[in-house]
């Protein structure tokens, strides 16, 4: 078995288009929403959202590229790898929207002029993407997109550390990508899951969920860093068939995921030093999230909840969730939603029992644990940690 | 990678398309024993394949890998047609079904499964891409076993879905899906054939380099479906085979045929012992599946 370390990494989202800005941001209670509005066919709709800053291009291809290359091009800077390990490395991509930003832009432009326009003439696969992206920047490793909804990033992580473990791939690069697109939001809409506020994990005041835009990438690799500590140390995944589109409430296959992935990673629930929640906001998943980690933790490890600050970025909050947590856990804080899910105050749900981290605490080298839920069933857990070997 | 990697049971469905499409909800009805409300050619083509291979019978804790060339195709161009062109909003189901791993889910759900899933969209390397990550999960030992399947659906119009796909209005037009159930070597299942291998080679010679070691005189090729002439003749004049094996014949296109190949092989009287499997993408790359049986 081989050593997978993380090499470098990159990152923007709403909080900013850098690691200082986002960390900047981070020390703050999260900000409210903006409001988007998404037209279609006449009609027009004013929706809540969490977009990327300084990324304000009007054509869809050109904004996707910009974010990606940039993002890229961030990660395999600071991971020096020579041009051949570059070349041979595998893309593990996690993403619920792919290019489908870029397929309306132009099946509404064709619309315009041709009422029966084919929609996605251009780009109908999945695949594209990838391959695209594989191209532009000289990757001739396998590639693996992951379409599994929420967890996608997660999982392509997971991969890209197996594949590396098991000695198949030396390096590897994992994408996590989610941009605005008129689907998702009125798609989140129709669910009703979407709120004009702050969103509030875990709070008796929880009434859904902002969707974020965002893009980050890690280098993944076999040898160590001078620059890193961290690395994935476990991980599980389990497919919940009590419903496509929301996990078993009475919160058995979150704990089971999160057992698997204690095990996986040979550890226990007291070596857990803080947990990164999933926390979507919703009344559901939020109650399943509690009673699956409740069954887990006698003593609950110190919770911390991302969403608020940079919305719910859907197939790439696996990564751009974790390397936020990372950055703040680099600079020895646990990050903080004072006001949020204060169980020990007032606005917290006393049903669920368990409270989020309401004030920027040191948080020392440990193994940390992060959620991950996703339409589908889709289930995923990951231990990550930055103590030196 | 190599796996050693028992093949315990396949299925598949594939059926050519003339001018129309054909209403499969029966056959997905009279295939699984069950009737399901709502859910679109891609997801029923996920139950027929799936219970196929497994007749409904596989153990709990089997892990579940799909892939796809395109994904849910069909359910994503009605949201997108109805949302721009009629001012009609997703709906939820549908909405939520877009993710296209909803089909991984229902399978799941089908065989009563409490393992592992996972969803994954190549354009030119879906199966192989699927058998991979199966491959690794049971080689590190995070799977007991595996079911890996893949679905291509084809839209209505045909034409329009012709050229979106780029194609020639001649072009004959197919849906498909694959299924494998593999697993480590095990004396008490069935055996049906061994996956030896299934590589990514990032250029001809690389490929070439690992041909010479695995492909041996009792070795048949096949041709994946996006190597063109010239590179086939490049191909099967360097690397050393006993036979051609055609698993395509007159099958119409649609984007995942690897499996295709692997399950053909395996049922075929084709006197080979071994199954090299070389599929090409647009950019030089290649992809290599070593079946045995």
């Amino acid at each position: 078995m081989h050593a997978c370390y993380f090499l470098g990494s990159g990152l923007h989202t709403s909080l900013g288009a850098d690691v200082s800005s986002q960390l900047a941001a981070l020390q703050l209670p999260p900000s409210a929403p903006q409001t988007i509005t998404v037209d279609y066919a006449g009609k027009q709709q004013t929706l809540p959202y969490k977009m990327l800053v300084n990324n304000s291009s009007a054509d869809a291809g050109q904004r996707l590229n910009s974010v990606i290359d940039t993002v890229i091009n961030t990660a395999m800077a600071s991971a020096r790898l020579h041009a051949q390990e570059r070349q041979a490395m595998g893309l593990f991509l996690g993403t619920s929207s792919f290019d489908i930003s870029i397929s309306e832009q132009e099946y509404r432009q064709d619309l315009m002029h041709d009422t029966q326009a084919i929609a996605m003439k251009t780009f109908s696969s999945q695949g594209i993407l990838g391959d695209h992206i594989r191209h532009r920047h000289g990757l001739r490793g396998p590639l693996f997109s992951f379409n599994t909804a929420c967890t996608a990033s997660a999982n392509a992580l997971m991969y890209a550390d197996a594949m590396i473990r098991s000695g198949r791939l030396q390096h590897a690069l994992v994408l996590g990508i989610e941009l605005c697109n008129s689907i998702t939001a009125l798609g989140f809409h129709g669910l009703q899951l979407l709120t004009s506020n702050t969103m509030k994990p875990f709070d008796k005041a929880r009434n859904g969920l902002v969707l974020g835009e965002g893009c980050s990438a890690l280098v993944l690799g076999n040898r160590k860093s001078s620059q890193y500590t961290w690395q994935l140390r476990g991980s599980a995944n389990i497919c919940d068939t009590h419903s496509v589109s929301a996990t078993n409430p009475d919160g058995s296959v979150v704990r089971q995921v999160i057992h698997d992935a204690l095990q996986s990673a040979r550890l226990t629930a007291d070596d857990i030093g803080a947990i990164k929640v999933h926390g979507t906001a919703s009344l559901l998943n939020d109650e399943a999230e509690a009673a699956g980690m409740k069954r887990v933790f006698a003593t609950m490890p110190p919770l911390t909840a991302i969403k608020p600050f940079i919305g719910h970025t859907l197939g790439a909050c696996g990564l751009n969730e974790l390397l936020l947590f990372c950055a703040a856990a680099d600079q020895g804080f646990l990050i903080a939603t004072p006001g949020i899910g204060n169980n020990h105050d007032t606005n917290g749900d006393s049903a669920l029992g368990i409270s989020l981290n309401q004030c920027m605490c040191e948080l020392p080298p440990g193994n940390f644990l992060m959620n991950y839920f996703g339409f589908g069933g889709n289930n995923t857990a990951l231990i990550v940690s930055n103590l030196r070997d | 990678m190599n796996t050693a990697l028992q093949i315990y049971s396949m299925g598949d469905h594939c059926h050519q398309l003339d001018d129309s499409l054909p209403d499969i909800k029966e056959l997905t009805q009279q295939v699984t024993g069950k009737s399901f409300r709502r859910i679109g050619r891609f997801i029923q083509l996920a139950m027929i394949g799936a219970t196929r291979c497994t007749n409904l019978s596989v153990p709990a804790d089997t892990a579940v890998y799909l892939a796809s060339g395109r994904g849910d195709l069909e359910t994503t161009l009605d949201i997108m047609k109805e949302l721009f062109a009629h001012g009609q909003t997703p709906k939820p189901l549908a909405f939520v079904n877009t993710v296209s791993n909803a089909a991984c889910f229902y399978v799941a759900q089908l065989l009563k499964l409490q393992s592992r899933s996972n969803y994954v969209c190549n354009r030119y390397f879906a199966f192989e891409s699927a058998l991979q990550l199966a491959a690794t999960d049971l080689l590190m030992n995070t799977a007991s076993s595996a079911l890996i399947g893949s679905i291509d659906v084809v839209t209505h119009p045909l034409d329009e879905h012709r050229q979106r796909l780029q194609l020639a209005k001649n072009i004959h037009l197919a849906e498909g899906t694959h299924w494998l159930w593999i697993g480590k070597p095990d004396a008490a299942r069935p055996r049906l054939g061994e996956v030896i291998a299934v590589e990514h080679f990032a250029d001809r010679d690389a490929l070439f380099a690992w041909s010479d070691l695995h492909a041996a005189a009792n070795t048949a090729v096949s041709r994946g479906q996006f190597v063109n002439d010239g590179e086939w003749n490049a191909l099967t004049s360097r690397i050393a085979h006993s036979a051609i094996f055609d698993y395509r014949a007159d099958r119409g296109y649609y984007d995942s045929q690897s499996g295709a190949a692997i399950g053909e092989f395996l049922r075929s009287d084709c006197k080979a012992d071994v199954l090299l499997h070389i599929n090409a993408d647009a950019d030089g790359q290649y992809s290599a599946m070593l079946v045995s049986r």
